[in-house]
């Protein structure tokens, strides 16, 4: 019994190992070191997915936008769809000013998009699923949407536009105190969100099919389904976290140029 | 903190993000989204353009079939006016006919009473020569044969009368 145990534990522990595979041997495979002082700048795997995901994404775009004919093929007319799409669905949210952003949200779209599906592919590395990653792209929405703010409104008109017209003047410090942590909670859960959805898809998956190296080969039945269910699921996922992240980068950057009264 | 699932610290993977992804923004402002948005705007045009051209042709048509209709209401016009004339100049045509055929018949039939009347007199005139030279025949004929005396003396008697009266007429009045 208490061989077994130990046994049990000892997998466990493997197993668990196994499921953090991913995570863990993304800073350490496929490395080229890259030291700027006593910054890392290495290139790994994980920057490796980041910068395929880039490059599809560009090129995705790009050969749809060459070769643009008048009777467009299913391949541009796909090209033309996405970038229709970012203009009515993700610009102008509040007003026709948040039009000029939509090329930069629908930028974030399509790479969010491609990065998550590419993440799909067994033995990748999903670089939505990285917090760093998430987090900056949501701290360049944090920038850009107080330098929207504070270059529409001037920055004294500006913070004055966090708190809501008719507020008492008891009232108003707190609300633009409470106005100030929303500030900062936006881009921090715009970081989260997408992260933790990814990591969450991806580990539900690989929990399912975990099961297998535990309670041996049989379990395949039961593991394989619920994994397959999942990874359907997970395409769905990959689609609408990436157009959350945009279309809430979009409407936080509006909601700075008009203001929330 | 860094590496594993809770990886928040990775330098090398903000910086390389914010490399790459204003890289991608530079691209994609410069090369991509200008050429998508013209063609999108070019066949838009192209697509109100066509639009705008069935419009004008449905109206050139519009007006096309008003001006038939207009043409074709004229035509039944003119036709219901020359079938009007056409009947107005029978109608003219059938009483002229009718006036002169009267006239044509008073005419024979005023001419077939002369012609019966101068027959008329012709054959009057026959038969009163025929009567005459049948009178002289019967006088020859009576004559020829012997007169008695008693018609003798009538006779005589009678132009003897005859005679005194148109003396006794003559005197007296003379």
């Amino acid at each position: 019994m208490t061989v077994t145990l130990a046994l049990l534990k000892l997998s466990q522990e493997q197993v668990r190992e196994k499921i953090l595979h991913t995570w863990a041997s993304g800073e350490k495979s496929w490395v080229i070191p890259i030291h700027l002082g006593p910054l890392n700048l290495s290139i790994t795997k994980i920057e490796w997915f980041l910068f395929i995901g880039v490059a599809v994404t560009f090129l995705f775009l790009f050969f749809g936008s060459r070769a643009l004919k008048n009777r467009p093929g299913a391949y541009q007319v796909l090209v033309e769809e996405t970038y229709g799409f970012g203009r009515r669905m993700l610009g102008g949210q509040i007003g026709p000013e948040g039009m000029k952003w939509f090329p930069y949200t629908l930028s974030i779209f399509v790479l969010l998009l491609v990065l998550n599906l590419i993440a799909l592919i067994p033995n990748t590395y999903p670089v939505t699923s990285n917090l760093s990653f998430t987090g900056a792209l949501a701290i360049l929405t944090f920038i850009l949407t107080q330098y929207e703010g504070v270059r529409r409104h001037g920055l004294g008109e500006y913070l004055k536009s966090w708190v809501p017209e008719g507020s008492g003047r008891l009232m108003a410090p707190a609300l633009w105190f409470l106005h100030l942590i929303q500030e900062f909670t936006k881009p921090l859960t715009l970081a989260m969100r997408l992260y933790a959805n990814i990591i969450a898809g991806h580990l539900i998956i690989f929990v399912f099919l975990s099961f297998i190296l535990y309670y041996g080969i049989y379990f395949a039945v039961v593991s394989v389904p619920l994994a397959v269910v999942f990874y359907a699921f997970e395409i769905f996922v990959a689609v609408i976290q990436a157009y959350i992240f945009a279309i809430l980068t979009q409407v936080y950057i509006e909601l700075a140029i008009y203001g929330e009264g | 903190m860094g590496g594993g699932i809770f990886d928040v610290t990775n330098t090398s993977l903000v910086f390389w993000e914010l490399v790459s992804f204003a890289i991608l923004l530079i691209l994609l402002y410069r090369f991509v989204y200008p050429v998508l948005r013209e063609q999108i705007q070019r066949r838009q045009a192209a697509i109100e353009q066509a639009i705008e051209e069935a419009e004008r042709t449905r109206e050139e048509a519009r007006e096309l079939l008003e001006e038939y209709r207009r043409q074709m209401e004229e035509a039944r016009q003119e036709a219901r006016r020359i079938l009007d004339e056409a009947r107005r100049q029978g109608e003219a045509q059938r009483e002229r006919t009718k006036a002169e055929a009267r006239q044509e018949a008073e005419r024979i039939i005023r001419q077939a009473r002369e012609e019966i009347g101068r027959e008329r007199d012709a054959a009057l005139r026959e038969v009163r020569q025929e009567v005459a030279e049948m009178v002289v025949q019967a006088a020859e004929q009576v004559l020829r044969r012997e007169i008695d005396r008693e018609e003798h003396e009538r006779l005589i008697q009678a132009a003897l009368d005859d005679l005194e009266a148109e003396v006794a007429g003559s005197v007296s009045g003379g």
